[in-house]
């Protein structure tokens, strides 16, 4: 097989517990965002773009619409003889029997037969569940530039956040010396974007190490990064400036979204030389009808708009009707708000169907409202 | 599904010209509601009708076309056992007399003599309208006919249909002429030129045509057939437009502005595939104003839209008013600018002149890559 030079490999495994009843039937990665991707578009658009052409997809919960999602890699461009996507389960093996993925570590050490079949200098590492646009190319000549062992994509965040993330500390050339997991007082911004990438071979030999040791939890930031900064390994910080969301809760899930409002948004997803690609389906352009009234939205194909939308993203095949009213909210793919029907500060679920007459979510609520059942009418 | 008939999508016939977007592309690669291409729907029709060998017919800058049909992967056709071959034509010039789909047929007849099926649909890259090939080709061969035309009844065959054939019927739905529209009477039957036959009469036709006339059309063959062989007319109901014109286009886009012909005709259980580009959602911007109209995605809307189409990519400026209009992809209509019953074609810039207005039936055209 001809060698690649980076591999990805991509987390998608996680639950994503805060997002309530938008994830118990799917995983995180694959909940819908932005009128028309799912979050999991964003890193493996970023991987076709930065030139990555074998794509590890490692998944566990509820991976069913996400496996069969992923493996369609021609959807990113992903599908030349030398290129795919490839959804990594955990497996039962000769050796060993069946096991989950205990942690991000040992996702990527139960896959090393997959990576050697590729026999990759580097390997990275990404979260399937980032907003963002980055060019991991540009990321990987800076790793051998710097002749490291790891970099760690970091960005900086404001000095009073700081303690709620992962925080790099680093010194004149961007050498890691320390990392603190939510530090109290933290010495710098620099907040690690889960974003890694590993010269293959001193990372195998440390994962291998890893799933021997009993004591370990088999993470990368818990325990890998740590025994990499206590040993002579050279780790550094790569900083990363543009658009960057995890949305781990509705609300941030919502602002996210809402993001797209601006005219001038930083995550930019017209540029047409960075484009994320995403399931484009031939369905008709948004129909707008005469009794609609639009002021702020960010609208998708196949949307039906009879009544007022304003400040809202709406995804493709929901259909709003007329003298219905759709105010600071977000509706997912063939959300239905019937005649009369008013949502307002809300994130409708997909295929989710507001009754008539009826009333979802409050202008003055600070929390966004996820409405993930329909919604009865009224006559 | 049993495939007993590969397809043919054959180009308009060379007498027909559509005023300014056919300079740049043949009919089939003209953009329908912003987002499709009319190819789009006679190689749809026949994916959903499981015709998965098809042939299709370039007569003329074929780069868009070619473009856009691709390896055809996106037509939903096995890729092991169908596929689309796109034919050339390389001896006669776009307007010539010569360049006509018998000829092209011609050229290519070692290609369709080789084709395994016993029957042959052939069917036009200019018009758009939804049909299941199987129902009509099981009706072919349940009838024992020799060819079956597809038909569309119209009421408007003064204004429009202008370069489109009719047919004249008798009780039994046999066809006894085919003949140019010359706009005599309102009430016509339009021939769809949409025909089924056997492979062996379809190659029949295309030899005998070369003794005829160097000319000829598939057509014209059917026409002089019906003296000879059993034709039928097979009537087609629903959404139909024929674009031999610019108003022949102009209307057949507006009419899919009316939601009900809109969700007749785009249904689930028949889709129309295109080529995607994975474009963006639209913006609207407060102070925007859009009404009656199809947009597709990528669009930046700053201003008013009003009964028209608005294809990918297209920025509407700040205080701009496009009313009964097609503007067609990566067009830039700037502030203020007011755009009446017109057809602007793509990556057009409208800035410094303010009002481009239409007050006859006919759109006015703006021609591709114009800076106005």
């Amino acid at each position: 097989m001809a060698q690649t030079s980076m591999l990805a490999m991509i987390l998608a495994g996680g639950r994503g517990s805060r997002l309530h009843e938008l994830t118990k039937k799917v995983a995180k990665p694959a909940v819908a965002y932005g009128g028309k991707y799912r979050i999991i578009d964003f890193p493996l658009s970023n991987c076709a773009n930065s030139g990555i052409d074998i794509v590890g997809v490692l998944t566990q919960y509820e991976s069913v619409l996400l496996n069969s999602y992923v493996a369609a890699g021609g959807r990113w461009g992903l599908d030349t003889k030398d290129s795919g996507v490839f959804v990594l389960t955990p497996r039962e093996k000769a050796d060993c029997g069946l096991d989950v993925y205990r942690g991000t570590a040992d996702a990527i050490s139960q896959n090393i037969d997959f990576i050697d079949a590729y026999d990759p200098e580097y390997i990275l590492v990404l979260s399937g569940d980032h907003i963002y646009k980055m060019n991991y190319d540009k990321m990987l000549s800076f790793h051998k530039e710097m002749g490291a062992d790891a970099t760690i994509a970091v960005r900086g965040v404001p000095m009073k956040e700081a303690s709620r993330f992962g925080i790099m500390n680093t010194d004149d050339n961007r050498r890691i010396i320390e990392f603190e997991e939510k530090p109290e007082k933290p010495k710098s911004n620099l907040a690690s974007m889960g974003i890694y990438i590993f010269t293959w071979k001193t990372m195998r030999k440390l994962l291998i190490e890893d799933m021997k040791n009993p004591d370990s939890s088999h993470d990368f930031g818990k325990d890998i990064i740590p025994v990499m900064l206590n040993g002579d390994k050279k780790l550094y910080a790569y900083e990363f400036s543009g658009y960057w969301k995890d949305v781990g809760t509705i609300d941030s899930l919502w602002e996210a979204n809402m993001d797209l409002l601006d005219s001038d948004n930083e995550l930019n997803l017209d540029d047409t030389s960075w484009k994320i690609y995403t399931e484009d389906t031939g369905i008709i352009p948004q129909y707008i009808a005469s009794s609609a009234k639009i002021d702020g939205a960010y609208i998708n194909q196949g949307a039906h708009i009879g009544g007022e939308v304003s400040r809202s993203v709406i995804f493709s095949n929901v259909k709003i009707a007329p003298g219905a009213k759709v105010i600071d909210s977000v509706l997912m793919p063939g959300a239905i708000v019937e005649e009369g029907a008013t949502v307002t500060r809300a994130l409708v679920a997909e295929n989710i169907r507001i009754g008539k007459n009826a009333k979802v979510g409050n202008k003055k609520s600070e929390e966004i409202l996820l409405v993930a059942k329909n919604v009865k009418g009224e006559d | 599904m049993a495939n007993k008939a590969f397809g043919v999508i054959n180009s308009a016939a060379n007498y027909i010209r559509v005023e300014g977007l056919h300079d740049y592309r043949p009919i089939g690669a003209f953009s329908f509601l912003g987002r499709f291409r009319v190819i789009d729907f006679p190689i749809s029709n026949m994916s959903n009708s499981g015709i998965n060998r098809i042939h299709v017919y370039l007569n003329s800058r074929p780069r868009s076309i070619v473009e856009h049909i691709g390896d055809g992967r996106h037509y939903n056709i096995n890729s092991k056992r169908g596929n689309i071959q796109l034919l050339f034509t390389q001896n006669n010039g776009h307007s010539s007399i010569y360049n006509t789909d018998i000829n092209a047929y011609l050229e290519n007849l070692e290609q369709i003599e080789r084709m395994p099926q016993d029957y042959v649909i052939v069917a036009p890259s200019y018009m758009i309208y939804k049909q299941d090939y199987q129902k009509l080709l099981d009706e072919h061969v349940a009838s024992g006919t020799d060819i079956t035309l597809l038909y569309h009844k119209v009421d408007q065959a003064k204004e429009y249909y202008r370069a489109c054939n009719v047919v004249t019927l008798n009780k039994q739905k046999g066809v006894q002429s085919l003949e140019r529209n010359m706009g005599t009477a309102k009430e016509k039957l339009i021939s769809m030129d949409t025909y089924v036959m056997s492979k062996e009469i379809f190659v029949d036709l295309i030899k005998k045509a070369k003794k005829e006339s160097s000319a000829y059309s598939l057509a014209d063959m059917i026409a002089l057939a019906c003296e000879t062989l059993d034709v039928r007319g097979y009537q087609h109901k629903g959404f139909f437009a024929a674009i031999t014109s610019l108003d022949d286009y102009y209307r057949a886009n507006m009419e899919m502005l009316e939601y009900a012909t809109a969700m007749d005709f785009f249904t689930s259980d028949w889709p129309f595939y295109t080529k995607t580009t994975d474009a963006c959602p639209t913006q609207y911007f407060h102070g925007a104003s859009v009404t009656n109209s199809m947009v597709c995605n990528a669009g930046l809307i700053e201003g008013t839209v009003e009964n028209s189409i608005i294809g990918r990519n297209v920025h509407i400026g700040k205080g701009a008013v496009v009313r009964n209009s097609i503007i067609l992809s990566y067009a830039d209509i700037g502030d203020g600018v007011y755009i009446e019953n017109a057809v602007v074609d793509k990556w057009v810039e409208v800035k410094k002149i303010k009002k481009i207005v239409s007050e006859s039936v006919t759109p006015t055209y703006v021609k591709r890559n114009d800076k106005l």
